[in-house]
């Protein structure tokens, strides 16, 4: 459907000399959301950071829109696993949300009312308007969630990268964050999640990226997401972690 | 006491009001997020490590402010590099690498303070540098304060979302663009810079008590990192001056008299600050419990009087009270209005609340039973706990969730909700007006209003008081007594959806 959003050739990282990834190869374009499956320790959460540059790489490269990520800061959003938050931080969600605008702003410049005007649009967006002025600490897990993806929205980038957005979010939340990233992807943006609940794969992506410190799998979710990919991404303990899921359904 | 009031007019006396003034401002300033970054330690380790910077500028230049201030910040920043290179590179812990390397230099400082000294015709005094001499302040000393001053608060208010950003979310900050470390840096120079000018009036034991107290009272006070830092800064100066003032009163040391009267201020905090204050936790905790012990209470004498056995006898044995605590508890109620006057009897109000937990009770119980497959004789305690906390719109969503319920578990039947007003409506949500309205007047203005029962209405803001609703896209603007009179139901889209055959 659209263009080459993210590049990534020939990806390798290490912690301290043990490898995490080796090899990656991906090409992602603009307009799905792309699911990124994987076992615990994987390098999925890794596979973030090194396009986000928060670390280095050994060898590879990382293409944003044909650029280096530094260049491209303002289109790529990260959010990031939700236990990374200090709560009793005295920020309010409108506070949180402003951030948003950060990327947008020159060294001195500062923020003003059209800034106000976007982030409390994207509250409305996420249905917590009325929350803006209480502290971030003191909303429920889904709320606060809600206001991370509110600050998301508010930053208006290309692309977005959200590590397991769904973990510790009531339902309602986690169908309302899903929706609007549909109506993101529907709009030329690109979404990348880290998610763990394989029985919402189908439903939630367009395609999936599984991965094993070296790419498995990579492709249209219909016929990508099978049995046997998964159990390669899982090895031994996949077949059965599946079959949990198929029953759920 | 009388000539207190003539020393202000001596002008060692206002220079040392001044300096202290700024200083106290200073230190709250930054100490908001010195104390938000944990950083509490750095600082008494940027100022204990002056102390050598001072030696070897007095060696060089001698005694003139600048020098000394320039020796100074440059100990300050050589330490906090050292401190940094130790934590990254050497496998030893953070707050002992701080620890290892401030002793070491301030134990330079003082030896080399001490053989200084011993040279004829020189004096440093190592109390003045550890307690500071406030009575001391030059004019040159203020300007720099003054300097230091201006420095910390335009960079605060420039760079604020820099520091506000790397300080709540430094990974965030980062995928931002900004560079963490460059902002932590700065943050110690501006650090270096504060320690140093305020030697003078509380000397390097104590400023880190000006950074740290007035700071950590103001994360007591507020939730908001600007209001913070403006509040710090407020207990920061108070507590100077007034420091200063009462040192002058009882001619004692000004700092540690500083310092004092921060803690106070900060003890003040810890004992009454709203929310986070123990004095307010405990009150809400007592009115919590009485909360519970009133609910009780009426659904205990609700019950009785629905099957016509109240008495304050009967009353009395359900609620294992003596009569008397029995009579005591209705005499409390009823003044709070739900119990008839002079009757044995709950007013309408009392009635509601009752119900309202019933209400809660039965719904709670047919949510564990239906979704939680919890079988009957497990359920009732459970319930008995969390009736008192289950708000209204949280039993909104169980009671649509299981299908508006008739009946509980054991069969009993479940109270419906009490009307729900316009008022009460969160904005944005959507509801029907009812047709049956508590008055025909409330009914009149609505059909003035042109609102409709039964086509759905939404709330759009809240405004002077007033409420705007937006019924088939005509805003009408209703007032607040109006608002808290016209009974709706909520209303969601889905429930649409659903009825269509």
């Amino acid at each position: 459907m659209g263009s080459i959003v993210i590049d990534i050739k020939e990806l390798s990282v290490s912690y301290e000399q043990e490898r995490v990834l080796s090899n990656i190869f991906l090409t992602l374009e603009s307009g799905y959301i792309y699911g990124v499956i994987g076992p615990n320790g994987a390098g999925k959460s890794t596979l973030f950071k090194a396009i986000l540059g928060l670390i280095t790489h050994d060898v590879g490269s990382i293409r944003i829109m044909g650029e280096s990520i530094e260049k491209k800061r303002k289109e790529v959003v990260y959010v990031p696993q939700k236990n990374d938050i200090d709560l009793s931080f005295p920020a309010t969600v409108m506070d949180v949300v402003l951030m948003g605008r950060y990327p947008h702003k020159k060294v001195l410049q500062r923020l003003n009312a059209s800034d106000k005007a976007l982030a409390l649009k994207a509250l409305e967006e996420m249905g917590i308007a009325d929350l803006k002025d209480r502290q971030i600490g003191e909303l429920s897990g889904g709320q606060q969630q809600r206001a991370f993806i509110a600050r998301a929205l508010c930053q208006a980038p290309e692309i977005f990268l959200l590590d397991e957005p769904f973990v510790g979010v009531d339902i309602t939340t986690e169908n309302k964050i899903i929706e609007i990233l549909k109506e993101m992807a529907a709009k030329g943006k690109t979404v990348l999640i880290v998610h763990h609940d394989l029985s919402t794969v189908e439903d939630y992506f367009d395609k999936i990226i599984m991965i094993n410190q070296r790419v498995v799998a990579v492709g249209d979710t219909l016929t990508t997401f099978t049995d046997e990919n998964i159990a390669r991404t899982f090895q031994s303990q996949a077949p059965l972690l599946h079959k949990i899921s198929r029953l759920g359904v | 006491m009388e000539n207190i009031w003539y020393v202000w007019q001596e002008s060692w006396a206002i220079r040392a009001f001044l300096a202290s003034s700024m200083v106290g401002i200073m230190c709250g300033v930054l100490g908001a997020f010195i104390v938000l970054r944990n950083m509490s330690l750095i600082g008494d380790a940027l100022a204990h490590a002056i102390l050598p910077g001072v030696v070897v500028a007095f060696i060089l230049v001698g005694q003139t402010a600048i020098g000394l201030f320039t020796g100074a910040v440059a100990a300050s920043l050589i330490t906090a590099v050292i401190i940094t290179w130790i934590q990254q590179k050497v496998n030893t812990k953070n707050d002992a690498a701080i620890g290892i390397v401030f002793t070491a230099m301030f134990s330079l400082g003082v030896i080399g303070i001490s053989s200084i000294n011993r040279k004829p015709g020189v004096h440093l005094d190592l109390k003045d540098f550890l307690f500071g001499n406030i009575l001391g302040v030059s004019t040159e000393d203020l300007y720099l304060i003054l300097i230091v001053l201006i420095y910390v608060l335009a960079s605060v208010v420039l760079l604020y979302r820099y520091f506000f950003a790397t300080t709540f979310q430094p990974i965030i900050a980062r995928t931002m663009g900004i560079s963490v470390q460059t902002v932590h840096y700065f943050l110690m120079l501006l650090l270096a810079f504060s320690v140093v000018a305020s030697l003078r009036t509380v000397g390097v034991i104590l400023v880190v008590a000006m950074l740290i107290t007035p700071a950590s009272t103001a994360l007591l006070l507020s939730k908001r990192l600007e209001r913070i830092v403006v509040i710090s800064a407020l207990f920061g100066l108070i507590s100077a001056t007034l420091g200063l003032f009462i040192a002058i009163v009882l001619d004692t040391t000004p700092g540690p008299a500083m310092a004092l009267v921060a803690t106070l201020f900060y003890f003040l905090a810890v004992m009454f600050a709203p929310e986070k204050g123990l004095v307010w936790k405990a009150t809400r905790k007592r009115q919590l419990k009485r909360r519970i012990r009133w609910e009780d209470f009426m659904k205990t004498t609700y019950r009785l009087q629905e099957e016509n056995e109240l008495n304050l006898s009967v009353l009395s044995e359900k609620m294992s009270y003596t009569q008397a605590q029995t009579q005591r508890h209705v005499q409390t109620l009823r003044s709070n209005g739900f119990f008839e006057k002079e009757k044995l009897l709950l007013s309408e109000k009392g009635k509601n609340t009752a119900q309202q937990l019933i209400r809660a009770h039965r719904l709670w119980e047919t949510y564990l039973v239906e979704h939680l497959g919890l079988s009957q004789d497990q359920i009732h305690e459970e319930a008995e706990q969390i009736e008192h906390f289950l708000t209204d719109d949280l039993l909104d969503e169980v009671d649509q969730r299981l299908g508006y319920p008739t009946k509980d578990p054991h069969g009993s039947p479940i109270p419906s909700r009490t009307a729900l007003t316009i008022s009460q409506l969160p904005v944005a949500q959507k509801a029907i007006i009812t047709h049956e309205q508590i008055s025909n007047i409330v009914t009149a203005k609505l059909w003035d209003l042109g609102l409709m029962p039964d086509v759905p209405i939404s709330l759009k803001q809240k405004v002077n008081g007033c409420f705007e609703v937006e019924q088939e896209h005509r805003i009408v603007t209703i007032p607040n007594e109006l608002a808290s009179a016209v009974s709706v139901k909520r209303f969601y889209d889905d429930e649409a959806v659903n009825q269509v055959p």
